[in-house]
């Protein structure tokens, strides 16, 4: 190249043609193609008419077309635009990449999705042809915490968009704040995460830009759902690293550093695997618990490029719990939102939390968790008291953990071991006095040996069964259900007497609505005393009513009942929901007490959108008598209020309804439940047609009993139908709801005809198809 | 908005990379902004100087009289250099795709179409692919291109602006400006 350019200006230098033509040919004696390259340029500079010789100016039309560039840049300007298939509706978000729409896609499928519009400045060309080179990958992943990309193009004036499902949350660190999650709860939270990031590891996709805006959480019901965007775009739009200034350019294009992994601040992008992203996930665990990232965002935004390299390639962050008391003013917020002091904060993470992140966090990628998968496991372990994995495993440290897991049993266990010894010394005395000391020493250290190594193989047991299950996990979220299905029942096997292998089990039977398999493990993991105020245990009343349960169903029922009697938590509408259900008094908690509490609930609640109740008694107000119309409220997934523990609205009005019914209020429970059910944001509102038609039964209005009952079997075939032919699709109301209306629905026909509804085919087929799955891959 | 260019112009001169990244943004809006407001302001037929307006913003952003031959000078021009590109570009791609029968209600644009024809729209694009060949071969060629052909600027302003003397400039110009045709004519 140099010798072309030299050449050229050389040539250029002799202004006789046929001198310069000789020397060309001298130069190039033995290089044919240098000659003609060297000519073309020579002929290229004497030609006329060269669009470089007249700089570029901007007439009226130019310029307008910039104003009009600079208008378009205006989001009011997309509303109401269409790009492919996709018309733009609202915009929700705007960041360094650019614009993210609420779109209309009406082909083929007719539904919402967001669609993200790159700024210029980008190769359309190049983003275009990246993502097609991942397509193929990114459509294969298929998990619940995942955003699915769709699509990808180009818009009309040259810049490329990404299509993908419509997700409106929260990041993962402004939820977790927001709701004042504790330590527990983010941590649960973030296994999910780990979880959609393990998943499309095994599908071959690399994230590259995990970071908390990419994490979005929405509630679904009171579930928090997370949902990680943006597989397969920053590739796209992230060049090969190569180049400073394209490098540069793709800084500002992610907006952030700070989660990026050392390998990455490297410039050979071509270098990034899974542990980059393992790395990541380890800022988000570290920024979830103590409220800052490893390196101060001030600091890395100041920092010039090569400073910046060196930061996140050199330098060792703080541990979290050494971070913590650099925060300052701060930690006053850090320690309210996770509902702790700063001594309970610090010393929850001192330890393993530190062990976790700071592995994760490795400079070293070889010595980080080898997957994402691995990192939530050791989570898990620490959630459960059980040796993690990141520590150097020392003999004391896992008896500690043992003894954390387990007081009751080691203190027994050291009583019969003392016990034993004491009772071996006696008895030898008494055998022979010949046997000298030194030979008690020995046989009780042996026996002391062998207790030791018991314990030891418990704990392995443990860890052992941990793994089991979440490998269950991984194959049943991949569609592997006799993979699963072994996996729970090795992990059950091992470990019979802890409660977590079967309710982890249930949720699969769950997912398989094999209702009764479920219930004989939900009722197994109730008996072993597992705590039943986590969010897996909604609905399983009505699972055990549905499934004959009937022993197992009062004990839960007194677990919730004792819930929904304790007065320091706000609310409990889940307890309370599974103790209405049944039609049967309880022995600790009266019908009269379940209605005082949910109305008491109720008017705590705000008025739902556009509903106003003025003249009802139970019209929501706040304590302090106003009806709360001062601030703006902020709303969930489904657009209803967010408010807290508490569930959508229409559903809290369904559950006080019942309350009603089983009280006697039939008037009251009719009017609540007509106003629960026409809340069309409601996606099972069918729920209420079987409780509606017992209220109108007793109210003495055959007719519209009738006709209830009727609307609710109706619903109930549907959804059964919608089930057996899209077992995959993730239904919109859990799956709890189903099953209520099974039972509510049976308790209907039963009080209005005297007898049980005809049966539903479509359950038997529904519960052959899932024992096929189990079966099929057994051959 | 003043005090944001500075010292990003600043941190540009003490080595930070990562500014010059920050920079572009800003010198682009406020390219378009300007572009705009002339236009609204001055009647249709007014032609804008692409010089004239980086100038403008130039004063409006960094200002400062005493600041002629600040340093600095030379990282604003290049970076209005490469938004005047892209602007351009971005405009010229635009009006490309309308003109293949893209948008209705932009057609009123298309009528006046005297000066920016279709040809021309097509040339900038095809040298504007041509360029970012050059870039690849060789930045500080490309750079050069931009500061003469997107911003109008003179060999000896450029000169001044790339640090470098203005023979050496001119060379470079004569090699590039042949190096681009041959590439354009090429891809023909």
């Amino acid at each position: 190249m140099q010798s072309e350019k030299t050449l050229f200006l050389d040539a250029l230098d002799e202004e006789d043609p046929v001198v310069r033509q000789r020397l060309v040919e001298l130069a190039c004696r033995d290089d044919d193609e240098l000659r003609q390259r060297v000519e073309a340029l020579l002929a290229a500079h004497v030609l006329p008419a060269n669009p470089l010789d007249r700089p570029v100016g901007m007439n009226s039309v130019a310029g307008r077309a910039i104003a009009s560039a600079a208008e378009s840049f205006r989001p009011t300007q997309h509303i109401g635009m269409t790009i492919g298939s996709y018309r733009l509706m609202e915009q929700i978000g705007e960041g360094g990449f650019g614009l993210v729409f609420v779109a209309q896609q009406e082909q083929p499928v007719r539904r919402k999705v967001a669609l993200k519009i790159i700024k210029p400045g980008t190769d359309s060309k190049e983003v275009i042809a990246r993502f097609e080179a991942e397509r193929q990958a990114v459509a294969m992943m298929d998990h619940p915490n995942i955003a699915q990309v769709f699509d990808a193009g180009v818009t009309e004036d040259g810049r490329p968009y990404f299509v993908m499902e419509l997700v409106r949350g929260v990041p993962i660190t402004e939820f977790a704040d927001s709701h004042l999650l504790d330590v527990r709860g983010r941590l649960e939270l973030f296994t999910h995460v780990c979880s959609a990031v393990q998943h499309a590891h095994q599908k071959g996709v690399i994230h590259r830009d995990l970071k908390p805006s990419n994490v979005m959480v929405t509630l679904h019901d009171d579930k928090a759902v997370v949902k990680v965007i943006d597989f397969g775009v920053a590739k796209a739009i992230g060049q090969s690293l190569t180049d400073t200034t394209i490098y540069t350019r793709f800084f500002s294009m992610i907006g952030t550093p700070l989660y990026m992994s050392p390998e990455q601040a490297e410039m050979n992008g071509l270098d990034v695997d899974t542990r980059s992203d393992v790395y990541s996930l380890g800022v988000m665990l570290y920024e979830l618990l103590t409220g800052a990232t490893p390196f101060d965002r001030e600091r890395l935004d100041s920092a010039n490029f090569d400073e910046l390299r060196r930061i996140i390639r050199d330098e060792e962050p703080l541990r979290p719990s050494a971070r913590l008391t650099t925060l300052g003013a701060q930690m006053t917020t850090v320690v309210r939102t996770r509902r702790t002091s700063q001594d309970r904060l610090a010393t929850s993470i001192r330890g393993d939390l530190d062990w976790i992140v700071m592995k994760a966090l490795d400079k070293d990628r070889t010595r980080r968790y080898e997957s994402a998968s691995a990192m939530s496991q050791d989570v898990l372990r620490f959630l459960n008291d059980q040796p993690i994995e990141a520590r150097p495993p020392s003999r004391v440290y896992q008896l500690v953990k043992l003894a954390r897991r387990n007081r009751v049993a080691i203190g027994t266990a050291l009583l019969i071991a003392l016990t034993m010894m004491v009772g071996t010394l006696a008895s030898l005395w008494q055998m022979s006095i010949a046997i000298t000391e030194r030979n008690q020493k020995v046989i009780a250290l042996e026996e002391a040996t062998e207790a030791r190594q018991e314990i030891e193989q418990f704990a392995d047991k443990i860890t052992q069964a941990n793994l089991l299950i979440a490998s269950g996990q991984s194959h049943a979220d991949s569609g592997r259900w006799q993979s699963a299905n072994e996996d729970y029942a090795r992990a059950v096997r091992m470990q019979p007497s802890y409660f977590l292998p079967w309710m982890q089990r249930a949720q699969l039977f769950i997912r398989l609505k094999l209702w009764n398999e479920a219930a004989d493990d939900f009722r197994i993991a109730l008996d072993l005393g597992a705590p039943t105020d986590s969010p897996q245990w909604a609905g399983v009343s009505a699972l055990l009513l549905w499934t004959g349960e009937a022993q197992a169903y009062r004990n839960l029922a007194s677990k919730n009942a004792a819930r929904v009697m304790q007065t320091d938590s706000p609310f409990a509408w889940d307890a309370l929901r599974g103790l209405v259900i049944a039609p049967d008094t309880h022995q600790t908690i009266t019908a009269q007490q379940c209605v005082e509490r949910a109305d008491g609930w109720l008017r705590q609640l705000d008025t739902p959108l556009g509903k106003p109740r003025n003249d009802d008694p139970r019209r929501p107000r706040r304590p302090d008598g106003t009806d709360g119309t001062g601030g703006p409220p902020r709303h969930d997934v489904l657009g209803f209020r967010e408010l807290g523990d508490s569930l959508p609205i229409p559903v809290c009005q369904y559950i006080t309804a019942i309350a009603h019914l089983r009280a006697g209020d039939y008037p009251i429970a009719i009017e609540l439940l007509e106003d629960a059910g026409s809340d069309d944001r409601w996606p099972f509102f069918e729920l209420v047609y079987a409780p509606l038609a017992m209220a109108h039964h007793q109210a003495g209005n055959p007719d519209d009993a009738l006709a209830a009952l009727e609307l609710s079997y109706l619903a109930l075939e549907s959804v059964a139908r919608e089930l057996i032919n899209q077992p995959n699709v993730v239904q919109d109301s859990p799956w709890f709801d189903f099953v209520e209306t099974l039972v509510l629905n049976r308790e209907a026909a039963i009080l209005i005809h005297g007898h049980a509804p005809r049966p539903l085919v479509e359950l038997e087929t529904l519960r052959q198809q899932s024992l096929e799955k189990l079966a099929l891959e057994e051959m | 908005m003043n005090g944001e260019v500075t010292r990003i112009l600043s941190a540009i001169e003490d080595g930070n990379r990562q500014a010059a990244s920050q920079l572009l943004p800003l010198v682009y809006d406020e390219l378009r902004r300007l572009a705009a407001s002339k236009m609204s302001q001055e009647k249709s037929d007014q032609t804008l100087q692409p010089t004239a307006l980086v100038h403008e913003a130039f004063l409006r952003l960094v200002g400062g009289e005493d600041r002629k031959n600040w340093d600095g000078r030379g990282h604003f021009f290049a970076a209005a250099a490469e938004a005047m590109r892209r602007i351009l570009i971005d405009a010229a791609r635009r009006r490309s795709a309308e003109k293949r029968g893209g948008k209705l209600q932009r057609c009123e644009l298309l009528e006046e179409d005297a000066v920016l024809n279709v040809d021309d729209t097509e040339t900038m694009l095809s040298l504007d692919e041509a360029l970012t060949k050059l870039a690849a071969t060789d930045a500080s060629l490309a750079k050069l291109v931009e500061l003469r052909y997107f911003t109008g600027l003179t060999i000896e302003e450029t000169a001044e602006v790339l640090g470098v003397s203005p023979r050496t400039t001119k060379r470079n110009w004569a090699y590039a400006r042949a190096w681009l045709r041959r590439e354009m004519d090429d891809s023909e």
